[in-house]
């Protein structure tokens, strides 16, 4: 688009003068609406997004891509109970989902899916039950919403496969004693992708993320993870492998909100031609979360001099009998390690794609998946 | 909460603390004073530059840095929270009566007793306060002592000018060394680089000049003490030090101010400039009136100070121990210009009561084979909140570059918080940048031996704190290592009562 | 008088009772073993008669040389005398054994009304008592239990009990996780120590210790109480046979 970059404000009046879709009719799209009207979408500049411009998505969200033509294909067993979000039937579910999973202020731009939200299913996985997988294959307009209930006890796993979507807002909450496995896989793709993963995690429960993503034209992930109940447990795990101009912003925030929390976060990336990762690691541990025990450790390897890394693992503690620590670090392939290779007959090429596959997997607990997706080769 | 942290919080807990008595530093001189009325505009600006009898260039160059900084908006992204400053209600020169004394004995006797009573010595026979007088091998240290606007007295001048090293306040550089102030004043501070170096660019009344020739080794530790006085009046010192090619000092800063009810701000601009193959090592330890016990007054210590390693193979090293101040909000940083050129920063900073601190520093890696080292130690207490804030960055000149970080927080109580906000940025792939950071608390089991061999907590948490800090204290001058770990004892114990 | 007299010592650690009527008395110039199986209350007797938090005394009473202490600070009980050679010793990073053992002397000194001793003098004491443990001196400058392996935290609270010469030493399992040569070191320390101004409580699950350092009396915990009590022979028997067949 040529012209001024479009800005959060800008943004706001088109979309207000075109009015909010017709879809799930039932929803209550005020708190959205308003968000918009007082102009809280991000601006070019905003903290959050130092290292993706915002203006270029805005375009995005502006063109309006609906893709009429996809259908709704999830594939999921008998026993777990999956409604299209436009059913009243999903209005009682968001309902039972309990208190709101995250904070729309913090997360301006799911502002933008209440408003344009034109499909999404709910999904209750009910108490006690260990049901096959749930895959997510695609869904079939622009602006999208997921969200899983895994009552207590419950186990499940969540597979969101490769699809496109200008906006996707995945909202799970784990019930005491549950266990949510997520898998999302995502493909390259031309386009320019958000996506925000909102989770709370109630007492002894588990919810555990392994995200593979190759680049997009701009991607960027917010993934908000709540410890709520007592003794929660998060595992999230990503691994990416950029090319070309890439881009890739993964904005992770882990919060202990309850005492006896346990959080695990290892990211490996590797950014290789002009292309750009981004990975903000946030732990913030409450007041009162006493025996919080949360790291995060970051590795990214730059395979060339023109791609770019900006890591930015935080600390927030308000609570003094915690364990934390996070590590991050940034470097090329280790060339001793690919001479040691060569010195037994391997190629130097071969060497290196050994190399990175070896670090990437630090991150991947499904090497086959990974490889079928191209993130390791 | 087990009983044994509340114990501990007891400990260093704010109802015994800072009632006055632990901050030795908070006494009044009463010394006549020429004052301007709070308030500024760009006559306030002109006034400072006559009462200096600047040359016209430097007016100019107030005036030009006045009127950027008020287009600019305050900076609200630290992690500390405070009322808006009114910028209207503050004086911007405050300095004793008299003309500028031309030596020591010239220098008002109730000012020389005021440095006597804070340890530093305005006389050439003594040393800093901690090291015994017959101990001929101790480091002579030269000061200067700049008292609320104005430098009151700098010591041996002379024996300095003997090695060609300059050594004198900045009111003096600017009428005897202006081509060295004008050709690097403002060359790592541009006067638009953020709010408060622009309004210290406009207003800034005194403060320290150095210059080390080439080649030359500065023969003693210099060293500014910085004291605050008068009531509602904000102090606005800028350094500026030139380390020549070859060149080393080791600098020292230190800092006091009286205890008061109302906020006062401190808005300093340190320079440092290292030629190539010089060396710049430069310490504070800042012990501004952090408030008292319910977080009223103190001083907001809004500070920039940057160094540029301009040649190959110099080195900047900072080393600061903050204890003081009710808000810290400073990034001692490094650009790294010149091949294989060093930066280092070494940081303790101690919070307690409602103290609030935002501290750390930027490395920018520009140069390749450039190197950096970052080691911060952020201790906090009571109610307090205290966050490393950093910056390392690998620009694409910089082949070959490295950065290590070690940032780690000690948390004594569960009251207080400790944040750790890095930034680390690469655009090349031949450099590394390795950063961790941990938290821990001072643990029950640690102080239980410590009580079992017949040690008291107080000095237990004392020598705990102390050994978390031992890797940034081994980096400082040997008095200065002895004054820091007295001042975290002293900071630590006296919140015991 | 006795040196320590332990009298219907019931302690409770999270409100859950451990120690259920202890009664001991040790003379000066004894040295005593306490043993029993694993979860006996062996530990938490070492542990509370130092004044560890966490260990509630909700009956009875400990004297040291007549003085009641059981309401003192672990470091009031310290300056009269009372050492614990910690089981599992605890890491200070960052703080010398130097620095750490020169403050525990001077807090004695000044407890007893002395002046601290200069630092030339104290550190020729440290270092004679580490030569005795064949401790290298560059020992006393590494971080307090920083990085040790097992044996040298062992043996480092035993040169802590040489240096700060206490009137009543409790070494708690201090010959669990030594080789025999360490368990050697460790006992020609604590036979060093003996004599008749001073006494030895040694907890222990093993009797191998025993072989160095001869007890003149054994007692048998179980359950949180002394179920048996006899000399040396004790010891050897439940070597052979086991704690069963006291009913433990």
């Amino acid at each position: 688009m040529a012209g001024l970059a479009l800005n959060g404000a800008s943004l706001a009046e088109k979309l207000l003068a075109r009015g909010p879709t017709s879809y799930a009719p039932w929803l209550d799209r005020r708190p959205h609406l308003d968000l918009i009207e007082q102009r809280a979408l991000p601006e070019l500049r905003a903290e959050a997004w130092r290292h993706t411009n915002i203006a270029r998505w805005y375009e995005t969200v502006l063109a309006g891509t609906e893709r009429a033509t996809r259908s709704r294909r999830v594939e999921f067993p008998g026993e777990v109970e999956v409604v299209d979000f436009a059913d009243p039937r999903a209005a009682e579910l968001l309902v039972l989902r309990g208190e709101e999973i995250f904070r729309l202020d913090a997360q301006p731009i799911a502002a933008l899916n209440g408003m344009l939200l034109g499909s999404g299913v709910a999904i209750r996985v009910p108490a006690g039950t260990v049901p096959s997988p749930v895959r997510i294959v695609d869904l079939p307009a622009a602006y999208q919403r997921i969200l899983v209930i895994v009552e207590p006890d419950a186990r499940v796993e969540l597979i969101e496969e490769p699809s496109s979507y200008t906006h996707r807002l995945v909202e799970a909450v784990v019930q005491p004693g549950g266990r949510l496995l997520h898998r999302r896989l995502q493909a390259a793709s031309p386009d320019r992708e958000c996506s925000l993963v909102a989770v709370r995690v109630q007492a002894n429960a588990h919810y555990e993320l392994s995200q593979l993503s190759l680049g997009g034209d701009l991607r960027r992930n917010d993934i908000v993870a709540t410890l709520a109940g007592n003794a929660a447990n998060v595992t999230l795990r990503g691994a990416w492998r950029l090319v070309e101009s890439q881009h890739l912003d993964n904005q992770v925030a882990v919060h202990h909100d309850a005492p006896g929390g346990t959080s695990r976060q290892t990211f490996r990336g590797v950014a290789d031609g002009r292309s750009r990762a981004v990975l903000n690691g946030r732990i913030e541990i409450a007041p009162g979360a006493q025996q919080s025990d949360a790291t995060l450790n970051t590795k990214n390897l730059l395979a060339s001099d023109t791609a770019e890394v900006y890591a930015k693992p935080e600390l927030e503690i308000y609570a003094n009998d915690v364990k934390c620590s996070h590590g991050a670090t940034i470097g090329a392939i280790d060339e001793d390690a690919v001479h040691y290779f060569r010195t037994r007959g391997i190629d130097a090429p071969t060497a290196r794609s050994l190399f990175v596959r070896g670090f990437l997997r630090e991150a991947i607990d499904d090497v086959e998946t990974a490889r079928r997706l191209g993130v390791i080769q | 909460m087990s009983e044994r942290s509340n114990e501990l919080t007891d400990l260093v807990g704010e109802e015994h603390a800072a009632t006055g008595h632990d901050y030795a530093a908070g006494f009044v001189t009463e010394i006549d004073t020429d004052t301007l009325p709070p308030g500024l505009d760009e006559d306030v600006v002109r006034a400072i530059s006559a009462k200096k009898a600047e040359p016209a260039w430097m007016t100019e160059w107030r005036l030009d840095a006045f009127r950027r900084w008020q287009e600019m908006p305050t900076p609200r992204w630290a992690h500390v929270q405070f009322p808006d400053i009114d910028f209207q209600g503050i004086s911007y020169f405050s300095a004793p009566k008299g003309d500028a004394p031309k030596s020591l004995d010239e220098v008002d006797p109730e000012l020389l007793r005021t440095y006597e009573k804070l340890g530093i010595p305005l006389h050439e026979r003594a040393r800093l306060a901690g090291v015994e007088a017959e101990d001929e091998e101790a480091p002579q240290v030269a000061v200067d002592a700049v008292f609320d606007s104005v430098s009151v007295a700098t010591t041996f001048k002379e024996r300095l000018a003997e090695a060609g090293v300059v050594f004198c306040s900045m009111s003096e550089a600017i009428q005897e060394h202006p081509e060295l102030v004008r050709k690097y004043l403002g060359s790592v501070v541009p006067k638009p680089d953020n709010f408060y170096a622009a309004l210290n660019s406009a207003v800034f009344s005194d403060g320290s000049f150095v210059y080390v020739p080439k080649n030359t080794r500065c023969p003693m530790e210099l060293s500014t003490y910085f004291r605050i006085n008068a009531e509602n009046t904000g102090q606005f010192e800028r350094t500026l030090i030139i380390a020549d090619e070859g060149a080393y000092v080791s600098y020292l800063e230190g800092c006091t101010a009286p205890m008061r009810d109302d906020n006062q701000l401190h808005a300093a601009v340190v320079e440092l400039v290292a030629l190539e193959d010089a060396e710049i090592k430069y310490s504070t330890v800042q012990n501004w009136y952090p408030g008292d016990a319910e977080g009223n007054g103190g001083i907001y210590n809004f500070v920039t100070k940057r160094g540029t390693c301009l040649g190959d193979r110099s080195k900047i090293s900072w080393t600061q121990v903050e204890t003081g101040s009710a808000i810290t909000w400073k990034y001692p940083s490094v650009m790294l210009r010149g091949a294989d050129s060093v930066g280092e920063f070494y940081s303790v900073a101690l919070t307690r009561n409602f103290q609030q601190a935002d501290t750390g520093t930027k490395m920018t890696h520009i140069g390749p084979r450039t190197k950096s080292t970052i080691v911060s130690k952020g201790i906090s207490a009571g109610r307090s909140q205290n966050s490393y804030r950093g910056r390392v960055r690998m620009n694409p000149g910089a082949k070959g570059a490295r950065n290590y970080t070690q940032c780690d927080s000690l948390l004594i109580g569960d009251t207080c918080g400790a944040h750790t906000f890095p930034y680390i940025e690469s655009k090349l792939s031949t450099a590394v940048v390795e950063h961790e950071a941990t938290t821990s608390k001072v643990s029950d089991e640690q102080l239980f031996l410590c009580q079992q061999r017949g040690i008291d907590p107080e000095k237990a948490v004392a020598m705990i704190v102390n050994g978390f800090c031992r890797d940034v204290f081994r980096t400082l001058p040997m008095e200065f290592a002895v004054e820091a770990a007295k001042l975290l004892e002293v900071s630590l114990e006296g919140a015991v009562g | 008088m006795s040196l320590l007299r332990v009298e219907e010592l019931h302690v409770e650690v999270d409100g859950k009772p451990i120690l259920a009527g202890i009664d001991l008395e040790v003379d000066a110039g004894e040295v005593h073993a306490v043993m029993g199986p694993n979860g006996s209350g062996k530990s938490t007797f070492a542990n509370v008669l130092a004044g560890r938090p966490g260990y509630d005394v909700v009956r009875g009473s400990m004297r040291v040389d007549g003085e009641d202490v059981t309401e003192l600070a672990p470091e009031e009980r310290s300056l009269r005398g009372l050492f614990l050679a910690f089981q599992y010793p605890i890491e200070i990073p960052g703080v010398s054994n130097m620095e750490f053992l020169k403050a525990a002397v001077d807090a004695h000194a000044l407890g007893r009304g002395e002046d601290p001793p200069s630092a030339i003098d104290f550190v020729r004491h440290a270092r004679e008592a580490a030569s005795r443990l064949e401790l290298n001196p560059d020992f006393l400058k590494r971080g307090v239990n920083d990085g040790f392996s097992g044996g040298e935290k062992k043996r480092n609270e035993i040169l802590q009990m040489l240096i700060l010469e206490p009137r009543l030493a409790v070494l708690d399992e201090t010959d669990s996780g030594l080789d025999i040569d360490a368990l050697q070191v460790v006992a020609n320390g604590i036979n060093a120590f003996r004599g008749d101004g001073n006494a030895v409580v040694l907890v222990t699950h093993y009797q191998r210790l025993l072989n160095y350092v001869v007890p003149d009396h054994v007692h048998v915990l179980a359950d949180g109480r002394i179920v048996h009590s006899g000399d040396r022979s004790l010891a050897l028997e439940l070597e052979e046979r086991g704690y069963g067949w006291l009913g433990a």
